[in-house]
C-alpha cells in the first residue's frame, strides 16, 4: 500500500529542504558523537593487573566503531540523496509541517514536574503538565483540561501513592500547609 | 514432573480469583492501547513497568502477559476501522482488511481477526507449552560463547531488518548499545561515559529508555503533526453472530490453520518478529487462492485477513520461547518484558524452569487465559472498543506524558530521571522524523550489557583467544544461521517493499461488486449480511444522534442499497 498521500514528500526527490538539512544535522551529530565516544573510552582507566582479558574499553571501542561506521554510511546514502521515511500512524498528519510551537509547550510542560513534583508534590504537577500539553495539542476548554488534569493527578497518587505503595508526593515544599 | 502436570498447577494458580482480575485487568488495558492509535504494547508494557515496583511478579507477568496478547488483538482493530495508514505489524491487515471494511464488511474483517487470533494464539500457547521445556533443557549445555552468539543474532536481525535500511537499524541499535555502556563497569568498576555525573554511575534505567523512546517520543512525535479534525471510523453492523457468513469461514479456517504455522516459527527465530510472518502468510494465501478468489486480492479477501492476523497472534507467541528459555529478546516488547524480569531479580534463560517453576507455568496459564478473555472482548465487545477511538487527542497524547512522567519518577524518585528521559524522549523524536526505526535502540540497550558479560565470560575461558567465540558446534551453527536469516528476510522486504508500491488504488464499489460477483456464485449466497449500518457507530464526536442507535439484532438500513 502506498502510504503517503498524494503531494507528501515521498522520497529523496521530493524531500524538503528543510527537512534534508535536519536529517544531515543530526547524522552529522551522530558521527560527532562516535567520535566522541572513541576519543573518551581512551581515558577509560583500565586497572593494571585486572584478570580480565578482555577489559572495559573493548566494548566500548566495538560500539564506538560500529556507531561510526553505521552513521558514515547513512550520511553518505544521504548525500546521494537517500533520505530516512518520518514514521507514519493514524494520528501523524504527514501532508502538513510541523507545529514546532506545541512541541515546544509539550517540552516545557514535561519539564515543568522537575520544578513542580519537589515544590508543588504529584497531583498538583501532574494537572500542570496535562493542561498545559492538552492545550498545547489543540484542546479546546481550558476548565475541562485542568479538570482532566487534576482527576488524573489524584486518581494516581492514589492507586500508585496509596494503594501501591510507591512514594509520590502528595505535596511539595510550597503546599505542605495543604496538610493530608 | 511432566509438562501437564506443571502446566494444570500453572492453571490452578491463575485460576485464582485475583489472578483472573489481573489477567483482566492486563487483556482490557491491552486491548485499549491496541486499539488506541500511536500506542503499541511496547510503550504500554513500557508505561506499567512502575507496577512491577508494587505487584508481586507473578501478578505483575500475568498483567503483562494480558497487555502483550491484548495488544495483538487491537491493532487490527483499528487497521481495519480507520481509513489510515496503521502500524506496520498490521499494515498487511489493513490491505484487505480496511477494503473489505470500505464496501461494508467491516464485521466480517473483524470477525475473522479476532477468530483467527484466537485459534492461533492458542495453537501457539500450546507448541510454546510443549516446545519451551525442551529448548531449556537443551539450553542448558549452552556456554557463554554461544549465548554470546544468540545475541549478536538478536541485534543483528533486529538492528538490519526494521527501517528503512539495514545502516538505519544498525545506527539505532549502536545508539542503543552505547546507552547500555553508561554507567559503572560491573567488572573493574570503572566509570564509562558517566560525565562524572554520580546520578549517572548506575547506569540510565531501562524504563527511562523504553518510557523515553516510546512513550515520551511517541507523544512529542504525534503532537508535532497531529492531524486536524476527525478520523473517518468506518461504521460495523451489530448483531456479532451473523458478521460472518458461511463462505467466510469456509474461506477462513484454512488460513487460519496456515497463519498459526506460518507465525510460530518466525517468532521464535529472530528473524524481524511479526512483520516478516503477516506479509510471508499474506504472500502464502495470495498464492493459494484459487479464481476468483485470487482476483479478490486487493480488494477485500477475507483470506487476506484471517492468515497474517492469524500468523500475527501465533508470532507473538513464538517470541516468547527465546525469551523464556534463552533470555533473549528478539522484539522491543520482549526486550521491556525481559528488563521486568530483571527488576524482580529474576533471569530468563534455561534456569527458569527449574528455578521459577510456578511464576512460569502460572504466566503460560494465564496465556490461555487471557486468549480466551480477547475472544469475548473483541467479538461482542468490539463497539465499545471503537468508541475507544473516538477520544480527543489531545487529551490521550497528554495522559500519555502522565504516565510517562510517572514512569519515570517512579524509577529512581528523583527529578534528574525527568530530564534523562526528555533527552532520550527528545532523540526518540528525532528519530521517528528522520526514519531510524526505535526497536534496535531499545533492544541494543537492554541487551548490551547482557552480551558484554558473555563475551567477558567467554573471552576468560578461552583465555583471550578470539578464536574461542567459534569454538563449539552450536556457535558456528548460529552465525552460519545468521547470515542465510538476513539475506534472506532482506529479500523478503525487498519483495514486500516493491509490492506495496505496486499496489493500485482502487474504489470502495468495485470492492462491494466484485465481492458480490462471488457471493452470487456461493450454493448459499447470503448477500445482504454485513450491510453497511451508519448508525452502529456515531460517525463523528458529538455530532450524532445518541437516540439513533438501532436496537440490536436488527439493523434498519439493512435493504437501503440492496
Amino acid at each position: 500500500m502506498s502510504t503517503a498521500p498524494a503531494g507528501a514528500p515521498t522520497g529523496a526527490s521530493a524531500a524538503a529542504r528543510s527537512a534534508r538539512i535536519e536529517a544531515m544535522v543530526f547524522v552529522g551529530l551522530l558521527v560527532v558523537l562516535a567520535i566522541a565516544v572513541l576519543i573518551s573510552t581512551t581515558t577509560i582507566r583500565e586497572p593494571p593487573g585486572s584478570t580480565n582479558t578482555l577489559g572495559a574499553r573493548v566494548v566500548p571501542y566495538a560500539v564506538g566503531g560500529l556507531l561510526l561506521l553505521s552513521s558514515l554510511v547513512v550520511l553518505v546514502g544521504q548525500l546521494r540523496g537517500r533520505f530516512g521515511h518520518a514514521e507514519e500512524g493514524e494520528d501523524i498528519d504527514l501532508e502538513h509541517g510541523t507545529s514546532w510551537g506545541s512541541t515546544g509547550i509539550v517540552v516545557l510542560s514535561f519539564l515543568s514536574l522537575m520544578l513542580t513534583i519537589p515544590h508543588l508534590g504529584w497531583p498538583l504537577g501532574v494537572a500542570i503538565l496535562f493542561t498545559g500539553a492538552s492545550l498545547a495539542l489543540g484542546a479546546k476548554r481550558w476548565w475541562l483540561a485542568a479538570a482532566i488534569g487534576l482527576a488524573l493527578g489524584v486518581v494516581t497518587q492514589l492507586v500508585f501513592g496509596t494503594l501501591l505503595g510507591l512514594s509520590l508526593p502528595a505535596t511539595g515544599t510550597l503546599t505542605s500547609w495543604i496538610g493530608l | 514432573m511432566d509438562t501437564w502436570t506443571l502446566l494444570l498447577e500453572g492453571f490452578a494458580t491463575a485460576l485464582q480469583p485475583v489472578y483472573l482480575l489481573y489477567a483482566l485487568l492486563g487483556v482490557l488495558l491491552g486491548t485499549a492501547v491496541g486499539v488506541l492509535p500511536g500506542i503499541g504494547p511496547a510503550m504500554t508494557v513500557a508505561l506499567l513497568l512502575p507496577i512491577t515496583y508494587a505487584l508481586e511478579p507473578t501478578a505483575a507477568f500475568i498483567v503483562f502477559a494480558g497487555i502483550y496478547y491484548g495488544g495483538m488483538y487491537g491493532g487490527s482493530t483499528t487497521s481495519i476501522l480507520l481509513n489510515t495508514p496503521g502500524e506496520s505489524a498490521s499494515i498487511v491487515t489493513a490491505l484487505e482488511g480496511n477494503k473489505m471494511a470500505r464496501a461494508g464488511r467491516g464485521a466480517a474483517a473483524l470477525a475473522t481477526a479476532a477468530i483467527g487470533s484466537f485459534v492461533a494464539g492458542t495453537i501457539a500457547t500450546v507448541l510454546l507449552t510443549l516446545l519451551a521445556p525442551t529448548v531449556a533443557r537443551l539450553a542448558v549445555s549452552l556456554g557463554p560463547s554461544d549465548y554470546f552468539a544468540l545475541m549478536v543474532i538478536a541485534f543483528l536481525t533486529v538492528g538490519a531488518l526494521l527501517g528503512d535500511s539495514a545502516w538505519r537499524g544498525m545506527v539505532s541499535l549502536s545508539i542503543g548499545l552505547f546507552i547500555g555502556l553508561i554507567g559503572v563497569d560491573s567488572l573493574t568498576g570503572q566509570a564509562r561515559f558517566t560525565l562524572g555525573i554520580p546520578q549517572l554511575g548506575d547506569g540510565i534505567d531501562v524504563v527511562l529508555v523504553a518510557v523515553g523512546l516510546f512513550a515520551l517520543g511517541e507523544a512529542l512525535y504525534v503532537g508535532s503533526r497531529l492531524r486536524n479534525g476527525e478520523i473517518p471510523i468506518i461504521p460495523i453492523t451489530r448483531g456479532w453472530r451473523t458478521w460472518m457468513r458461511r463462505s467466510d469461514w469456509a474461506r477462513s479456517w484454512k488460513p487460519w490453520l496456515r497463519g498459526a504455522g506460518i507465525g510460530f516459527p518466525i517468532g521464535s527465530i529472530p528473524a524481524g518478529g511479526a512483520d516478516v510472518a503477516t506479509f510471508l502468510s499474506y504472500a502464502t494465501e495470495r498464492s493459494l487462492a484459487k479464481g476468483e478468489y485470487r482476483k479478490q486480492f486487493g480488494k477485500g479477501a477475507i483470506e487476506g485477513v484471517a492468515g497474517p492476523e492469524s500468523a500475527n497472534n501465533a508470532a507473538a507467541a513464538g517470541v516468547l520461547v527465546p525469551l523464556l528459555t534463552l533470555g533473549i529478546p528478539t522484539t522491543a516488547t520482549a526486550a521491556i518484558i525481559l528488563s521486568a524480569f530483571q527488576t524482580y531479580g529474576i533471569q530468563p534463560g534455561p534456569r527458569l524452569f527449574d528455578t521459577q517453576p510456578a511464576l512460569v507455568w502460572a504466566l503460560i496459564a494465564s496465556l490461555f487465559i487471557g486468549n480466551a478473555m480477547l475472544l469475548v472482548l473483541n467479538l461482542p465487545l468490539v463497539g465499545m472498543w471503537v468508541k475507544l477511538l473516538q477520544i480527543p487527542r489531545p487529551y490521550l497524547y497528554a495522559g500519555i506524558l502522565v504516565f510517562a512522567g510517572l514512569g519515570a519518577y517512579a524509577a529512581n524518585f528523583t527529578v534528574f530521571d525527568i530530564a534523562v528521559l526528555l533527552v532520550l524522549g527528545v532523540l526518540g523524536f528525532f528519530m521517528r522524523r528522520l526514519g531510524f526505526p526505535i526497536a534496535p535502540l531499545v533492544v541494543g540497550a537492554i541487551l548490551g550489557p547482557m552480551a558484554e558479560e558473555q563475551l567477558r565470560k567467554a573471552m576468560q575461558i578461552g583465555q583471550g583467544d578470539p578464536a574461542y567465540l567459534v569454538h563449539s558446534p552450536f556457535s558456528i551453527v548460529a552465525y552460519a544461521l545468521l547470515a542465510l536469516i538476513i539475506a534472506l528476510a532482506l529479500w523478503l522486504k525487498r519483495r514486500r517493499a516493491r509490492f506495496e508500491a505496486a499496489l493500485p488504488s482502487i474504489d470502495t464499489t468495485t470492492i462491494a461488486a466484485v465481492d458480490e460477483e462471488i457471493e452470487s456464485h456461493e450454493p448459499h449466497p447470503e448477500l445482504d449480511r454485513g450491510r453497511l449500518s451508519t448508525r452502529a457507530v456515531p460517525l463523528q464526536r458529538g455530532g450524532a444522534d445518541p437516540d439513533a442507535e438501532p436496537g440490536p439484532g436488527r439493523d434498519p438500513d439493512r435493504d437501503r442499497d440492496a
